[in-house]
């Protein structure tokens, strides 16, 4: 770790004070008062100091960078729901702040992996290697795109179309076979394809996701909401399993 | 600039003598650039058998537990020396440390993967995987800079 414990200490002490600071600001715009509690200030003190720490899980590799950005995160989450929560946020409005948050990490965590992914790829250069894949595997994907529009839109849309054709009082296709059978067996075992030729593809689950989700508000409403993630979450671990069937198999024939 | 190579039978190591009418920053680079050069063979145990190997035929020199083995595409024999004693002795300009406990063959490097978790994964010779640290990386990036910028890979 370049940065010596006597350094990171000091930061989280400066993150802590910038912590405090910012809570009178916080007390007087969100919660409309003239300053802040007792246990406002505490716990804008610790997101502050947890805050400046930040960096740290990404000084290291692998598992060990997982588990601790994971505990970073914990403990920010927890730091921040209180904060919102003694702010007057409640309920559904928690877990938006809580989201946010998530997004906010995924996009941080998604900038740092590009960094690592450009710095790879300067070091496949340097020693004359073929490029390697796309970062995230975005073209090793493209192909799929295909598949998932027409499962996540034009399916959807034609089932629909049916059930509504045939004025049945329960739509069967659009409502029952669609979201319990067609789109978790199809997601999964595209997913899975996917998986064995390419490896780990997680843009392709977020691409189903995002395929399906105009068809929710164009043909249903939010209650349908969880179509998109039966389609994604199974596009996922088909994926996953895709990847873990290739690995295997490569182990078996070296 | 008149290259000549003189074998000599029973020489361990090559010796370069540079023949020329004056001193110049070129040569004094040239002579430094040559003395970084370590083309030694380097020890190696295995089999109850002690070997000298050409620096050529390493893929990896790492830290097992019990001390430095060294892998080929051979086999692995144990090494009678630290690792940071065998970077003193080896080509730097081939091998490069990649974490603390492992040094590679650059020559023998066939891809370069990176994991979802930011992790970096070295193959050498198609079959044999290291784990790259990210503290080495710019190490590693001087390294190819430095060794190769002088047509090395050409070699």
């Amino acid at each position: 770790m370049k940065t010596s414990k006597g350094g990171w200490i000091a930061r989280v002490i400066l993150g802590a004070a910038l912590g405090v600071l910012s809570s009178v600001v916080l007390a007087s715009y969100l919660a409309e008062s003239r300053g802040p509690t007792l246990a406002v200030s505490l716990l804008c003190a610790g997101l502050g100091g947890v805050l400046s720490a930040a960096t740290l899980p990404f000084a290291d590799d692998g598992r060990s960078l997982l588990l601790h950005s994971a505990v970073h995160f914990e403990a920010t989450a927890l730091l921040f729901g209180l904060l919102m929560a003694q702010l007057g946020a409640r309920g559904a409005e928690l877990l938006a702040w809580e989201a946010i948050l998530f997004l906010l990490y995924a996009v941080v965590w998604l900038g740092r992996w590009i960094g690592w992914y450009v710095e790879v790829m300067q070091l496949r250069t340097m020693l004359g290697l073929a490029p390697g894949p796309s970062p995230l595997k975005w073209r090793e994907t493209l192909p799929y795109l295909a598949f998932a529009l027409l499962l996540c839109d034009v399916l959807p849309m034609l089932l629909f179309w049916a059930d509504h054709a045939v004025s049945a009082d329960v739509p069967v296709l659009s409502g029952l076979l669609l979201p319990y059978l067609l789109l978790p067996v199809a997601g999964f075992s595209s997913g899975m394809s996917l998986g064995k030729r390419q490896g780990v593809c997680p843009l392709y689950p977020a691409a189903c996701f995002v395929c399906y989700l105009p068809m929710v508000f164009l043909l249903f409403n939010y209650t349908a909401m969880f179509h998109c993630f039966m389609v994604a979450v199974p596009a996922l671990a088909g994926n996953v399993t895709g990847w873990l069937y290739r690995r295997a198999a490569s182990k078996k024939k070296s | 600039m008149e290259v000549e190579i003189r074998l000599e039978s029973g020489r361990k190591e090559p010796k370069v003598v540079i023949l020329a009418g004056e001193d110049s920053g070129e040569l004094r680079r040239l002579a430094e650039s040559l003395s970084r050069l370590s083309l030694g063979p380097v020890p190696v145990s295995g089999g109850g058998e002690k070997l000298l190997l050409p620096q050529e035929e390493f893929l990896r020199f790492y830290t097992d537990g019990k001390g430095v083995s060294a892998q080929t595409r051979s086999g692995t024999y144990g090494v009678p020396l630290r690792l940071y004693e065998l970077e003193e002795r080896l080509d730097a300009a081939r091998f490069v440390r990649i974490s603390n406990g492992e040094i590679v063959n650059l020559d023998r490097v066939t891809a370069v993967d990176l994991s979802l978790s930011g992790t970096i994964r070295m193959t050498l010779d198609g079959t044999v995987h290291a784990y790259v640290s990210r503290r080495y990386m710019k190490k590693i990036r001087e390294t190819l800079n430095l060794g190769r910028r002088n047509g090395y890979e050409n070699k």
